[in-house]
């Protein structure tokens, strides 16, 4: 093909990928160039809002007795720094970069699934305002970022604070869950040709791992938030000690969210890390095959360390080395990935560039939080610095160290890439010779004000304990640091704006992100890239020029959309052509209605919420009725002699993928609150209650005959391609009424939910029955319409509504057993 | 996804065993357990049987060996380091009071 080709192809793809003209193009773009763009700015801005806040602490620290803040106002401050920074800054941030980022990596043109991007952005966006204009409402929540109960319960807390937070926030992770879902699908299935798991880049295998964190450990969080204020708004006691309940039910849950997300924070920034430090040590990553384990170990290891945040509760003594013991176990892939970068720089010649001074703040900083994290793992060291400065020290050591400066050079690194312009003026420099020294003279102070006994969450001291002058130079310090943060974000604008016009790849990095375009366009790659290795830039410097000329798959544009190639997970050998699509406000409206659900309770407009709620229903609906066409196609010609199925008319589409890892989260939800009615029949102190529910026998064969149709009438649906679909349709509305009319039973035997915690966990089981039949009930409707409207029956929607609807027969026999057996044994 | 899911197979595991284990620990120090029934000894058995299904894992990864060398390397240092997890996370059980 001629450079003519080229441009044709490029003219083409651009006109296809484009968004809308004008403003209303922000409101209905999908693409990831634009989504990641926006998320990003978004995540920026609520790290400068937690950087005032930040501010805000250390002047009311900086002297004792201090006048500039009352308590009340100070619990606010430091509730919505900590709330801030780790929901509104820390997760979004990488998301978005991720965003950016993957597709090009990849070697594909978008994510899996862009309106769920696009969604996931506008609920973060509307989300975040709500709980920022309460906070300048006066409103914020002030229970601290962890929210315990009982402090946070409706009588210690009264007013919307604690509802904003547990509300918003919710509404917040939905956002993430949503991203995580289509990042793993994208890794798993949306690649190069060619590309296998062991020709991935290794950012890649980090961010499969977090996203499948983020589906493990954001739902016992929800959990406990739906827990909490339905016991604030509803008065079902979950966690009142006088009725059934349990506080520490409530840290549980937190904390099996709270410590994974340390490392759903961590493991981002050192897949950064992981991607950066080979090309400025102009070599390659050392141990490719033992940070992809490393990354797995710790992301597994860290979920089982929660009870470390809860040593001093009163837990026995063997459930306490029980955790310090895994505790101690996380330093071991930590330094697997610490050597292997050591050994990267041993092995390469370092330039010193801006990302690499950045890195080399991480290891100074990061490797000492690693080592004040192993002594709290220790117990009696734990007991004796709880609740201190001690701790505040030890985790900003890790999460700016380990999260803010690498992510800081990333943004420096793929600067080109994302703007088309080089570093010019050299502000960044200057930025880096102030944060980082200023950092550690703030929190070296802060670690010894701990170790003197400072409390946290206290918002002044008295004179001549010791801690004045840690506590002036701490503060002086962050000022300094915060001025260097500042510089940061200006330097990046600056040379954002008016930075050199660069050339492609100008670090001379070896991945495949390097081979688009810069700044990379709506559409990524003119045609999808061949790779045969793991740094495909390295063994084939021409492949920019022939990925342009179209020489890789799906270069012919005749179908006028937008097309990318799905992969086997293992080979990375060419399966499927995915048609990903074009421009929507679904998306923004969705997240309207989803947002109100959530919010309108804040207000007590519990019928705008349930309005609110039906127009999800509506909408999701109406996004999945476009998505597939009415008629089947047949293979296409992908290019390169390949005709590939398209892949919405394969037995396990896209939506198959997204359901099978949302049904993981929605997994280990229910794995949670089964969790947590074992956790109160073992140990809460006013059980057992005064009688357990007797089950009927009819309610029980419902269940059995339920779930059995359940499974059977979607599986009849799957093998009627082509005939009647009416039988399998029937038999799967029958089971899912069964199976709910099962889980009314309960409800109905049991009327009084905020009389003890196992009558409100006895509703919760039930609804959650209940809420999943209903959910096969809609999905079985659409099908239904779908053929009334003469639209073909795809074996794949038979199977994803198969998935749902197993998943509604298992964890509601589950649920239904849980509930009825206490009865029968008693 | 087999490769995938080899890779995950240790630590999962692991994750559960380790959970159990901590399940275990509190139902024995709960008013639910039977009062003839020593709660060590069968915290005891649950920690063997857990290192035991580690070890198992292990045998399976090298007996079976992956489609790709890449996932077989990984999942082999995945299953030795998941038993050596397991040995080192069950210790507690032969050296602390159960429930004090």
């Amino acid at each position: 093909m001629t450079q003519r080709t080229a441009l044709r192809l490029h003219k083409a793809l651009a006109r296809i990928w484009a968004p809308e003209p004008g403003w209303r193009g922000w409101l209905t773009t999908n693409n990831n160039n634009d989504i990641g763009r926006l998320f990003l700015a978004v995540a920026t801005g609520f790290f400068v809002i937690g950087g005032i806040l930040a501010m805000l602490i250390r002047a009311q620290l900086a002297t004792p007795g201090s006048a500039f803040m009352g308590p009340e106002a100070y619990n606010q401050v430091f509730t919505m720094h900590g709330t801030v920074m780790m929901f509104l800054f820390a997760i979004p941030f990488f998301e978005a970069l991720s965003m950016l980022l993957l597709p090009g990596m990849l070697g594909t043109r978008d994510l899996a699934f862009p309106r769920l991007g696009a969604y996931g952005l506008w609920v973060y966006i509307f989300g975040g305002s709500a709980v920022i204009i309460a906070m300048l409402m006066g409103l914020a929540p002030d229970g601290g970022w962890f929210m315990y109960p009982p402090l946070t319960s409706a009588a210690f807390s009264p007013g919307l604070g604690a509802d904003v937070w547990l509300l918003g926030i919710t509404s917040i992770e939905v956002s993430a869950i949503a991203t995580a879902v289509e990042v793993v699908v994208t890794v798993l299935r949306y690649r190069a040709a060619g590309m296998s798991l062991s020709r991935m880049p290794i950012f890649a295998w980090y961010i499969l791992v977090v996203s499948v964190m983020i589906l493990t450990a954001f739902p016992p969080m929800i959990l406990g938030s739906l827990l909490l204020e339905t016991e604030r708004a509803l008065d079902w006691p979950f966690f009142q000690v006088e009725n059934g309940g349990d506080p520490l039910l409530w840290q549980h849950l937190f904390w099996l969210f709270g410590h994974p997300e340390v490392y759903i924070i961590f493991l981002p920034a050192a897949g950064m890390i992981a991607t950066i430090l080979p090309v400025m040590s102009r070599t390659t990553l050392l141990g490719y095959g033992w940070v992809v384990a490393a990354a797995v170990s710790l992301a597994v290891l860290s979920f089982g360390l929660w009870v470390h945040h809860m040593f001093t509760t009163g837990i026995p003594h063997l459930g306490l080395a029980f955790f310090s013991a895994a505790s101690t176990l996380v330093a071991v892939p930590t330094s697997v990935m610490i050597f292997s970068w050591i050994g990267t720089l041993w092995k390469g010649r370092v330039r010193m560039e801006l990302p690499m001074l950045w890195l080399l703040g991480f290891f100074a900083t990061f490797v000492i939080g690693g080592l004040t994290g192993v002594m709290l793992a220790v117990v009696p060291f734990n007991w004796q610095v709880h609740d201190t400065h001690f701790v505040v020290a030890h985790l900003h050591y890790v999460l700016i160290g380990g999260y803010v400066f690498p992510m800081i050079a990333a943004v420096t690194y793929f600067q080109p890439l994302l703007t088309g312009r080089f570093r010019y003026f050299r502000l960044g420099e200057v930025a880096f010779w102030l944060v980082v020294p200023a950092f550690h003279v703030t929190f070296l102070a802060v670690h010894v004000a701990g170790l003197l006994g400072q409390r946290r969450r206290t918002w002044t001291y008295d004179e001549g304990q010791g801690w004045e002058i840690l506590n002036l130079v701490a503060s002086i310090a962050s000022f300094v640091m915060a001025i260097g943060f500042a510089l940061v974000i200006l330097d990046i604008l600056i040379n954002t704006f008016a930075g050199l016009r660069g050339q492609r790849n100008p670090w001379g990095a070896p991945t495949l992100e390097w081979a688009a375009p810069t700044p990379s366009p709506t559409y990524g790659f003119g045609s999808i890239p061949i790779v045969r290795g793991r740094y495909p830039m390295a063994l084939d410097p021409d492949l920019p020029q022939r990925i342009a000329k179209g020489e890789g798959y799906l270069a012919d544009t005749a179908r006028n959309r937008r097309e990318t190639l799905i992969v086997d997970t293992m080979t990375g050998e060419p399966a499927e052509v995915a048609v990903l699509p074009g421009n929507s406000r679904l998306p923004f409206l969705l997240a309207v209605v989803t947002s109100t659900s959530f919010l309108a309770p804040l207000v007590g407009a519990y019928w705008l919420s349930a309005l609110a709620l039906s127009g999800v229903v509506i909408i999701a609906l109406i996004w999945v009725w476009q998505l597939v066409p009415a008629t089947t196609e047949g293979p296409v010609d992908a290019g390169r002699g390949a005709l590939l199925p398209v892949a919405s008319e394969t037995a396990n589409p896209p939506g198959w993928w997204g359901s099978l890892f949302l049904l993981l989260a929605d997994g280990v939800h229910f794995g949670s609150l089964v969790f947590g009615y074992a956790f109160l029949w073992t140990v809460a102190p006013n059980w057992p209650p005064s009688s357990y529910l007797r089950s009927e026998v009819w309610p029980v064969m419902l269940a059995l005959g339920g779930a059995v149709a359940l499974i059977a009438g979607p599986r009849l649906l799957a093998r009627a391609i082509g005939r009647p679909a009416l039988p399998g349709l029937l038999v799967a509305t029958c089971g899912a009424l069964a199976l709910a009319a099962a889980a009314a039973s309960v409800m109905l035997a049991r009327p009084a939910p905020e009389g003890h915690a196992y009558d409100a966990t006895l509703w919760l089981l039930a609804g959650h029955t209940a809420f999943h039949a209903a959910l096969v009930l809609i999905m079985l409707g659409y099908l239904s319409l779908r053929r009334i409207a003469g639209h073909a029956l795809r074996v794949g929607e038979a199977r994803i509504v198969s998935l749902w609807a197993d998943f509604a027969a298992a964890t509601g026999l589950v649920a239904l057993g849980a509930a009825w057996l206490p009865g029968a044994f008693a | 996804m087999t490769d995938v899911l080899r890779i995950a197979l240790p630590f999962t595991l692991w994750i559960i065993g380790f959970c159990a284990l901590y399940a275990l620990q509190g139902l024995v120090c709960s008013h639910h357990w039977p009062a003839g029934l020593d709660g060590r000894t069968a915290l005891v058995a649950a920690a063997a049987l857990f290192v035991l299904g580690q070890g198992v894992v292990l045998a399976a990864v090298l007996s079976r060996p992956a489609a790709t060398r890449f996932a077989q390397r990984v999942a082999t240092i995945l299953a030795v380091a998941a038993l050596a997890a397991a040995v080192w996370t069950s210790l507690p059980v032969l050296a602390l009071t159960v429930c004090g």
